[in-house]
């Protein structure tokens, strides 16, 4: 008898145990001062910021802004938390607002506004906020001046959708062009390449050599690069003015831009000038391929600028991305990422988000972020500070960016696309070009394919999050 | 077309009864055939019929006929078992079962229910209710964050299949037909006949048209299809290369190093290591000796041998071989654990007693040795071909990408391509009930014709 109470109880304790564990977090959601009501005051309140870098440069310093941001704001506390790409930093935002304890910024990429701008939690509700709306006209929050008017327009412009900002820029880069000049006038070249034409001639050049490198050129099979081109050629990727002016419900992965772009890539290729790493997306190959020097040019994002710097044994010089000679130029494109404020913040701990995101991009910090890495300086304020310093005669490389997106018409093709799906377009795009490449197809009937398929993913989209 | 169905399972219903019960009676036959229609009409409830649905093809058809298939024979089988109760007719380990437990019900029938709560609510929470979700999941175009989701009932499968109906269900009738025949070409023929050798043969040959009838299902893309057919290929030939290879790999290094040497433990245990790394650092760990740029064997082949080694992720089968090579050395040892601790049962009597015979050492290892290691070697095949099927997507990201062109994309990376990197929720859950299923039908398979060899020592 004894022994059967003794069993109860220990089975009854157990139940309690494995209840217990589930309940308790219930309860902490459930707890005052987490959503809704203002923090007492003295309480220090603490703001997420989920950053998708994880390296120790760039993910320091988003740590050394917001320590610095916590010294001189001690009422607040921003906690940075590192993610291993862009998509894993929404997903997880995505669930942790369906569950009740979300973020207060997180850093996504470009090429997902459209997604960010769609996403609603469980209730129906946008997840994220508008920080033109959360600012309302104040020049300045809790002291930090206000540094949206002053980002840059090649920004501004990608950023800006139905007339306000949703987002706050941060890292913003364009591709250019590094070329190993030792290696271009050892074979003739005096000046890095400007059009595709003047590539073929480089690296009909340098391939002749007798000391040549195993290729001439090489970037990554990325889709940027492509949306890059159609920018320069002034072709859109999707209807409705590249889903600027309405939501995009058609891709255009066919048009003559498409076609020139990867026809000459192709023909690069088969050249046996353009090296394929053999990965898609692979920023590390190509970039180890031409400080390696077995290239002699590498089209890459200018957000290494100060890495190539430091990290070539050679004459490193950057250009502009080269273009195709038989169109007219339009303009390249930025990419990049931009700090996205969640909704639902009491008004102190919003205010708290808004001052952390200028601060962040203060003109100082804007200038330090550009000279640590090579995305641009985000605020012409930046650039003019930058400028007093004499940076840019130090190192003219970092200038190319912002020169080639200064020398970009705003249309609606160079400022690129605001798509539904657009991670899956892309990867229909690199997909097909690996195919292209590797097994020597034809370039039309492929894209044709392409195109198919990205339409469909494209329209999925629209029925699950269009009108 | 919805009462075909069910007019069809109420028929089957007193049929089944019929050839499993031992006592029958309309009673019986009755209960049977509404529970038969109860069962087959559980799926088209839940799903609103879409399989017959005007718009739906004859394949959705097949599958709604399937569902239900399927739904009457679960309620029919679990039916028997209250039949076979009520008729005292219990199996013999269940009934050793049954004695064990009467302790338990001396104090309640709730008791033993009570002490498994915890266990069963873990269960129900982290494993059921999930893997309910993904059938759910499956039958929808969804996305993470969005406002809503469509239902598109089963063409989240059938867009991985040809659109011949009569094809999908022919081709398999073919394949399991061959099997069926081979075997009892098999029992009928005299060991050692010429016959017996040929119908050898022929259950090899049978085994094969599996493979071939499911490639024939898949679709080779176009028409809105999604191109599945390359997939599957890709996946039976790396997951075949790597059970193959880190088996006949672990039992090699097991068996040589099971000898006697100087420092054995410390050598034996040093040859486990490459289990504890993961996936993803055994992919990068290949990147690094493979890659064209940067990599330690290329470099090596070039400078020392003068061999300019090509780049192995531009061509389908360096690539589908380097993906085979880092996965099979990741679990390479663990067979070699799993082999190392068989050799110790392997009967030492027996092999002095072949020794004296004069049997070589080749026919100790055939004859003896690998008997006695089959229950191992059972096992690790189960086991391998779960980690081919599942934990392959990290050595794969990080080595390939599925290049070239997806020719190393196999089922688990396009699950994870699908489901997780472009956020299509519906068609990676679709995707993963097919390999769920696919590990369901190679393990069934398993247990019928290896199990049934193997030697578990013992009478």
């Amino acid at each position: 008898m004894k022994y059967r109470i003794l069993l109860l109880v220990a089975a009854v304790s157990l139940i309690a145990a494995a209840c217990g564990g589930d309940s308790d977090p219930t309860t902490t959601t459930a707890a005052p001062g987490d959503g809704g009501t203002s923090a007492a005051p003295g309480e220090v309140i603490d703001i997420d910021f989920w950053v998708a870098f994880s390296d120790e440069a760039r993910l320091g310093f988003a740590e050394d802004r917001a320590a610095e941001f916590n010294t001189k704001h001690p009422e607040y506390n921003i906690e940075v938390t590192s993610f291993a790409s862009y998509n894993d930093a929404f997903d997880a935002a995505v669930l942790a607002v369906d569950s009740g304890e979300p973020p207060g910024i997180i850093h996504f990429f470009e090429a997902a506004t459209r997604q960010a701008l769609d996403a609603v939690g469980a209730d129906g509700n946008p997840i994220f906020k508008s920080v033109t709306e959360a600012i309302a006209g104040r020049s300045e929050i809790l002291g930090e001046p206000v540094v949206l008017d002053s980002v840059v327009s090649a920004a501004r412009d990608y950023y800006t959708v139905d007339g306000s900002f949703y987002s706050m820029p941060w890292n913003t880069s364009t591709t250019v062009m590094f070329n190993n000049m030792d290696m271009l006038k050892a074979a003739g070249v005096n000046e890095p390449p400007e059009t595709w034409g003047d590539v073929e001639d480089a690296c009909e050049a340098i391939m002749g050599m007798a000391d040549a490198p195993s290729g001439c050129i090489t970037w990554p099979n990325h889709s940027w690069f492509v949306e890059q081109s159609l920018g320069q050629q002034g072709e859109l990727l999707g209807n409705a003015d590249n889903g600027r002016s309405g939501r995009a419900t058609e891709v255009y992965l066919e048009s003559d831009g498409m076609l020139n772009y990867v026809g000459w890539w192709k023909e690069l290729a088969d050249n046996g000038y353009y090296t394929y790493t053999g990965l898609q997306r692979d920023w590390d190959g190509t970039s180890n391929a031409y400080i390696a020097e077995e290239v002699a040019m590498l089209i890459y994002s200018s957000s290494d600028t100060t890495f190539f710097d430091e990290n070539t044994t050679f004459d490193n010089q950057a250009s502009f991305m080269p273009r195709n000679e038989d169109v007219a130029y339009v303009g390249n494109l930025i990419g990049g990422a931009t700090l996205w404020m969640l909704d639902g913040m009491d008004t102190a701990t919003q205010d708290g988000a808004l001052a952390f995101m200028n601060f962040f991009s203060n003109p100082a910090n804007a200038a330090a972020w550009h000279q640590l890495t090579g995305y641009v300086p985000i605020t012409q304020d930046a650039v003019d500070l930058l400028q007093g310093e004499g940076w840019y005669d130090e190192s003219p490389n970092s200038k190319v960016a912002s020169d080639q997106l200064a020398a970009a018409e705003n249309t609606p093709a160079s400022l690129g696309a605001l798509l539904g799906n657009f991670v899956g377009i892309r990867d229909v795009i690199t997909i097909a070009i690996e195919d292209i490449l590797v097994n020597d197809l034809d370039v039309a009937t492929r894209m044709a394919q392409a195109n198919e398929e990205a339409n469909k993913s494209l329209s999925e989209y629209e029925q699950l999050y269009g009108g | 077309m919805l009462i075909i169905g069910l007019v069809g399972a109420a028929l089957v219903g007193p049929l089944y009864t019929w050839r499993n019960s031992d006592t029958v009676s309309v009673r019986r036959f009755g209960i049977a055939s509404a529970v038969a229609v109860a069962g087959a009409a559980v799926s088209p409830i839940a799903m609103g019929q879409c399989g017959f649905a005007a718009e739906a093809t004859g394949v959705d058809a097949l599958f709604a006929y399937g569902l239900m298939a399927g739904g009457a024979l679960l309620a029919l089988m679990a039916l028997q078992a209250l039949f076979d109760r009520a008729d005292g007719k219990v199996k013999e380990s269940t009934a050793m079962a049954g004695e064990i437990r009467t302790g338990g019900y001396r104090m309640g029938w709730w008791v033993p229910w009570l002490l498994l709560s915890p266990t069963l609510i873990i269960l129900l929470v982290f494993l059921y209710r999930p893997a309910v979700e993904t059938f759910t999941l499956s039958t929808q175009l969804t996305r993470l964050g969005a406002p809503k989701s469509v239902d598109v009932c089963f063409s989240n499968f059938t867009e991985v299949l040809i659109d011949n109906p009569f094809k999908l269900v022919l081709y398999p009738l073919l394949a399991i037909g061959a099997v069926y025949g081979a075997r009892f070409w098999t029992r009928r023929s005299l060991p050692g006949s010429a016959s017996h050798r040929a119908a050898g043969v022929a259950s090899v040959a049978a085994m094969l048209s599996v493979f071939v009838a499911l490639y024939a299902m898949f679709s080779p893309g176009g028409g809105g299809q999604i191109a599945y057919r390359p997939i599957y290929i890709n996946t039976v030939i790396i997951s075949v290369g790597i059970v193959a290879l880190g088996m006949i790999g672990g039992l090699a290094v097991a068996y040589l190093a099971f000898r006697d040497i100087r420092g054995g433990t410390l050598y034996r245990t040093l040859l486990i290591w490459p289990y504890a790394i993961s996936p993803a650092v055994a992919g990068v760990l290949f990147f690094m000796i493979f890659d064209p740029t940067a990599g330690v064997f290329t470099h090596v082949m070039d400078s020392w041998f003068g061999i300019d080694v090509p780049n192995y992720r531009e061509h389908a089968v360096l690539a589908q071989g380097a993906i085979i090579l880092a996965s099979a050395w990741k679990i390479l040892g663990y067979n070699i654990l799993f082999y190392l601790a068989g050799l110790q049962t392997v009967p030492i009597d027996q092999i002095e007693a072949a020794v004296i015979d004069g049997a070589s050492a080749w026919q100790r290892f055939t004859k003896i040795v690998l008997p006695a290691l089959s229950p191992i070697t059972f096992f690790l095949l189960v086991t391998n071909l779960t980690y081919a099927f599942f934990e392959v997507y990290a050595t794969i990201d990080f080595m390939t990408k599925g290049a070239p062109a997806g020719k190393t994309s196999v089922a688990i990376y396009e699950i994870i391509r699908v489901g997780v990197n472009n956020g299509d929720l519906g068609r990676g859950a679709a995707q993963s009930v097919l390999l769920f299923i696919a590990v369901i039908g190679v393990t069934l398979w398993q247990f019928r014709t290896s199990g049934s060899r193997v030697s578990y020592g013992g009478a």
